[in-house]
């Protein structure tokens, strides 16, 4: 009964950890680079110097807007701070009579009203890039391919996992007797405690993650109770995220006080630093300015809202707060993103990133380890076998290839390029679908030492490029106090030398294992082991 | 504090490393008895006792429960590896390669 039990969950592990093993392999990797990515905001426009000064950004960015569009319907401000590369600005025009109230977020008319002030408060010229902000939007949404169908598929990749996790925990059979088993050099032993190790020491992380990545999804992929008590999305949101109540333009100008004064008010009210300011309505006497606190001072991402008069500078209006199961879902989205997280904490976030990629990655290579030494005949395996190992080089050794390739793009190509920002990310998806290639052409083993070990010498050169080629390379910014930079080009240099070492692993192993482990079945074939 | 509550969990599970039968026949001396084991727990435990305190000092009620369960997977992690990849300091009472059999 028990073994029955426990063979069915080894199965649904299998399957359930394998289907969407690969998708699964992208989402971790991307939201671990995530976990930085304000840090590579910066270390991609090598250009800027640190915010020293968050207010004269601020002052910056209100003598910008009001010169650019000083009667513009309304501006974003995101405040800047030591880790921002300075305050991106937005505005959105006054809509033209006749035209739709349109947003103006996104779409191609957005690239003209935004602007990026930089720590001097003067615009600040950089290459065009997405920076970080790629890999945040990558983690959930994909590329190339409408955003509800990604995120039903990194969806339903997540409930995946969590079957997975569950169904593993149940099969694997002495969790806290092999806690600190590693058995080294044993192939498929090896493979399994490795699997293993980093699923249990990380298991807290791996089961927060899922659960939380699936709060994160929650109102896309059960849409059930958002139907049954709101009468439409409008009605939710503002219950959701309530907004200061609209005023009409009034008609008379009248100057709009300085921002930086309602900011020192907000965080002395909130006692908390702010993350972003919008104004409706500049230099009218009807303006109003929102300002909302910074999630990094809160678990709970929905944080609290000020508005105030533009023109008196008095505050108005108090974000009413949110119902406990706003506030819940608040605080697990917190958990997932670990905004609040401060240098160390979200080190170890990283690091957990890492362990839930390696446990992916291993348990996707141990599909075909464990296969592999029970094939008829291992020089020509079956087609779902080749399907599964090919595909394994592919995203396994190639998406690493493929996000060097793109940070190389950053530093390559040329600043004033047309649409810049897109070429990056196609250089990743170029680089990838050349891995894919060549996965399918090359011998296995080969393929894989090739591209670990190309993907390590990128990684490694990138560090050596900026000292050579940047003013902020490591030395620099160590010198400078940077210690965002100086990290990012030391992790760099840490994950090229393991890829290095792993590929010089790979291109010495000689399978010795599988030869012996048949002639040691041949003579008992009765010995079989049975493991997940 | 935070980096002491890490160090502190590092100890907590090195010493429950070591109260496994493999890993004290590799780096201790003398044979793994009930008592020694027992000690060894009770050290262990004490000391993500100790941890958590500390990350609450560190972070508070909200952020310090975040920063010990982080803490606790670090610890756990180093002595994992310290455990399995640092060499044998005392060779002496060292029995076979890798101790463990199926």
């Amino acid at each position: 009964m028990s073994k029955g039990f426990r063979q069915s969950q080894a199965f649904l592990h299998t399957w359930s950890g394998l289907l969407l093993g690969w998708v699964l392999f992208l989402v971790f990797i991307a939201g671990t680079i995530a976990f930085y990515r304000e840090g590579l905001n910066r270390w991609m426009r090598p250009e800027l110097a640190q915010v020293q000064q968050p207010m004269r950004v601020l002052a910056g960015a209100q003598t910008f807007l009001a010169r650019k569009a000083p009667d513009a319907k309304s501006w974003f401000i995101a405040v800047a701070d030591a880790q921002s590369p300075g305050a991106p600005v937005f505005w959105v025009p006054q809509p033209k009579p006749g035209e739709g109230r349109g947003r103006g977020r996104g779409g191609r008319g957005r690239r003209d009203n935004q602007a990026l002030i930089g720590a001097d408060g003067l615009v600040a010229t950089a290459r065009e890039t997405r920076g970080g902000d790629f890999f945040y939007r990558f983690h959930f949404d994909l590329h190339y391919m409408p955003v509800i169908w990604a995120r039903w598929l990194v969806g339903f990749a997540s409930m995946m996992t969590l079957v997975a996790i569950l169904s593993g925990i149940v099969t694997h059979k002495k969790i806290f007797r092999d806690f600190f088993t590693l058995r080294r050099a044993k192939g498929q032993r090896s493979w399994l405690d490795g699997h293993n190790a980093t699923a249990v020491l990380a298991l807290p992380f791996h089961l927060m993650i899922t659960y939380t990545g699936l709060v994160t999804l929650m109102a896309l992929l059960m849409p059930w109770a958002v139907v049954a008590n709101y009468t439409d999305e409008r009605a939710m949101g503002d219950a959701l995220f309530p907004t200061m109540p609209a005023i009409a333009r009034a008609g008379r100008p009248a100057p709009l006080l300085d921002l930086r004064t309602i900011a020192a008010d907000a965080e002395r009210r909130l006692g908390a630093p702010i993350s972003s300011i919008e104004v409706s309505e500049p230099g009218d006497a009807a303006a109003r300015v929102t300002v909302s606190q910074s999630p990094n001072a809160t678990l709970n991402t929905r944080t609290p809202r000020l508005g105030y008069d533009g023109v008196t500078g008095r505050l108005l209006w108090q974000a009413p707060p949110t119902g406990a199961a706003a506030e819940t879902a608040g605080v697990m989205i917190g958990l997932h993103a670990g905004r609040f997280a401060g240098a160390g904490l979200r080190f170890l976030y990283f690091l957990c990133g890492v362990g839930g990629t390696v446990m992916v990655a291993s348990g996707m290579v141990l599909w075909t380890v464990k296969r592999r030494e029970r094939l008829p005949d291992p020089q020509c395996p079956h087609l779902g076998f080749r399907i599964v190992e090919r595909l394994n080089i592919a995203v396994i050794a190639g998406l690493p290839l493929g996000i060097a390739a793109l940070f190389w793009a950053n530093r390559l190509l040329a600043v004033g390029m047309k649409g810049r920002a897109e070429w990056e990310i196609h250089a990743m998806f170029l680089a990838w679908a050349g891995t894919a290639v060549l996965a399918c052409v090359r011998e296995p083993r080969a393929a894989w030492a090739g591209l670990l070990g190309a993907t390590g010498a990128l990684l490694v050169g990138l560090p050596l490029y900026d000292l050579a080629f940047t003013n902020r390379g490591l030395f620099a910014a160590l010198a400078q106090g940077d210690l965002m930079l100086a990290g990012l080009d030391a992790a760099m240099l840490v994950i090229g030398i393991a890829f290095l070492l792993i590929a010089r692993r790979v291109a010495r192993h000689r399978p010795i294992t599988r030869v012996m482990r048949r002639e040691r079945r041949a003579t008992t074939p009765e010995r079989q082991e049975v493991t997940i | 504090m935070s980096g002491a509550a890490v160090l502190v969990c590092i100890l907590a599970f090195l010493l429950f490393g070591l109260a496994t039968e493999a890993h004290h026949r590799r780096r201790c001396a003398g044979p793994l008895s009930s008592r020694r084991r027992r000690l060894l727990r009770i050290g262990a435990w004490s000391a993500l006792a100790v941890a958590f305190v500390l990350a609450i000092a560190a972070a508070g009620w909200i952020f310090g429960p975040v920063l010990w369960t982080g803490a606790v997977m670090a610890g756990a992690a180093a002595a994992f590896l310290a455990l399995n990849l640092l060499p044998e300091l005392s060779r002496t009472y060292h029995h076979g390669s890798t101790g463990q059999s199926d």
